[in-house]
């Protein structure tokens, strides 16, 4: 499903953010990639949904080659990656409706289908009676979950999930998490990233640990072990 | 089709939600439209007082006294043929030599003379109008260079006009170049306003174009919606811009009337003989002119 191999990046003048990663996920996988600030784990998510270009190796995911993507095709490969974002990233003059149904409308999806799939996804969030509200009208952990919606419409194979809970408290990171980990049990492809100890430890599924660019462990019901 | 009207609806979106954003924005432009109005009105009242001095400027034709009267119609029917001339009246003898006396009113020579020669040495006269007095050399050198009609001329007060011709003809093409000027001048001030308008309206939307990209949209679906919207405030610019002129020029008709009385100036006639041309352009413009900002300031934030 996922395949980084041998991946580098480098950035101007000599910061070396990824170091010769390589690892595989399996489709239906939940991995938690960890690390402390620094460590170059959000790089591997930027790489990963091609907000930026590895300077070395390879990145597959399903059929494409990432490493080689052309700018025009960045959209239709971003319309089969779910994209959760630590800051939300919803759009604010947008309602929670509108913001998921957004990511359906750019893909050109008809509007009987929005009118079907957005209520459903907003259900399964547990938005379905706030769906009306604005960003500004929600809490944190209700906005984290507009953009877990969002991700959601187009029904991708996998989600990322970069650093979901760093806005939110300890109970509605739990939620958060869990809510990651139903997508999951229906055959969705988890990444998360995180450098939440209590998350990671608590779920014993896949954890890499990547410290100052370079996979330190890769253990297939890891724990967080970094100080 | 679908993504056309979901373009449309975004657009419109952003403009509502966006209330005050949109509110200044159409501000700015409605301005830059009021300077492009004003220069135009400027422009109308300039060319109207300038053609009513020039529709004023006359030359008068004094034929040799005893001239027959079928002469006097022949040269008159010559006259009144060229495509230059714009009307020629028959000035009777008595009424001519008035003229001419108070034209030499303070020329002692020529009044002793006239006194000297006794009676009415002057015939009729011809006062001719041109439709553009600078015509009035062609209009005179055809009758000069015409051997049937020639030998009767006595006098043409030409030489006494021509210097204000001159001057008059000087004075309209400087307006023209200054108005010109001024308007180059104040579109270059408006196209910098506009452009930093815009810039501003985007910048304020940058973090929703990245969000907008993040989620797959493919660019020309970021960029339709802020398209539309420049469209939308140059619609809205424009209309209010009519409206406005309308009010305006309604309410300060009979004042700029009376102000140049005498003059033949109806800027409503203008405004409304010309609206599609000065309200379409103007439109036209200035979507154009926020479209290319638009553009060129949604640039940056299209790169992630």
């Amino acid at each position: 499903m996922i395949t980084f191999k041998n991946v580098s990046k480098l950035y101007k003048p000599d910061t070396k953010a990824l170091d010769g990663i390589s690892f595989h996920v399996r489709p239906g996988e939940f991995v938690s990639i960890v690390g402390t600030s620094g460590s170059g784990k959000t790089t591997l998510a930027k790489l990963l949904f091609a907000e930026e270009k590895p300077t070395g190796g390879s990145i597959h995911v399903g059929d494409w080659d990432i490493s080689r993507i052309r700018r025009s095709e960045v959209p239709a490969l971003r319309r089969q990656i779910g994209v959760v974002f630590q800051d939300y990233k919803l759009l604010p003059k947008k309602t929670a409706y509108e913001n998921a149904a957004f990511a359906l409308e750019v893909a050109g999806a008809p509007a009987s289908r929005i009118r079907e799939v957005v209520p459903q996804v907003l259900k399964i969030v547990g938005l379905a009676d706030k769906m009306h509200r604005y960003p500004r009208q929600l809490s944190g952990g209700e906005q984290q979950r507009v953009s877990i919606a969002r991700a959601l419409v187009h029904r991708p194979k996998i989600i990322l999930a970069d650093e979901p809970t760093g806005n939110l408290d300890a109970i509605t990171s739990r939620e958060i998490v869990e809510l990651l980990k139903r997508i999951n049990d229906v055959g969705t492809t988890v990444i998360l990233v995180t450098h939440d100890r209590d998350i990671v430890n608590a779920m014993r599924k896949r954890v890499i640990t990547i410290q100052n660019g370079k996979i330190v462990s890769d253990a297939e019901h890891g724990k967080y072990h970094l100080g | 089709m679908r993504s056309l009207l979901r373009l449309v609806k975004f657009a419109l979106q952003s403009v509502f939600r966006n209330f005050w954003l949109s509110f200044v924005t159409t501000s700015v432009l409605l301005l830059t439209l009021l300077t492009v109005n004003m220069l135009i009105v400027l422009n109308v009242l300039a060319d109207s007082t300038i053609k009513s001095i020039q529709d004023k400027v006359q030359v008068e034709v004094y034929f040799n006294a005893g001239t027959s009267e079928e002469i006097e119609k022949s040269v008159h029917g010559y006259l009144q043929a060229l495509p230059q001339v714009k009307d020629v009246a028959v000035i009777p003898a008595t009424q001519s030599l008035e003229t001419f006396k108070s034209l030499h009113a303070d020329d002692p020579e020529v009044l002793a003379a006239l006194d000297e020669v006794g009676g009415n040495p002057i015939g009729d006269s011809l006062l001719i109008s041109a439709n553009n007095p600078d015509d009035f050399e062609f209009i005179l050198a055809a009758l000069d260079s015409s051997p049937e009609y020639a030998p009767y001329i006595k006098e043409k007060n030409y030489a006494d006009h021509k210097a204000v011709i001159e001057r008059l003809s000087g004075f309209s093409d400087k307006v023209r170049l200054g108005g010109l000027g001024l308007a180059g001048f104040f579109a270059l001030i408006s196209v910098l306003i506009v452009f930093n308008t815009i810039r501003v309206a985007i910048y304020v939307h940058r973090d929703e174009i990245a969000v907008m990209k993040l989620v797959g949209a493919p660019d020309w679906f970021v960029r339709g919606p802020f398209l539309l919207e420049a469209i939308f405030y140059s619609a809205a610019a424009t209309a209010l811009m009519g409206v406005g002129a309308t009010l305006i020029l309604k309410f300060l008709e009979p004042q700029i009337q009376s102000f140049f009385a005498g003059v033949d100036v109806n800027l409503a006639a203008y405004y409304w003989e010309n609206l599609a041309i000065i309200f379409g352009a103007q439109f036209l413009a200035l979507s154009a002119l926020s479209m290319i900002t638009t553009l060129f300031a949604m640039r940056k934030y299209l790169k992630t």
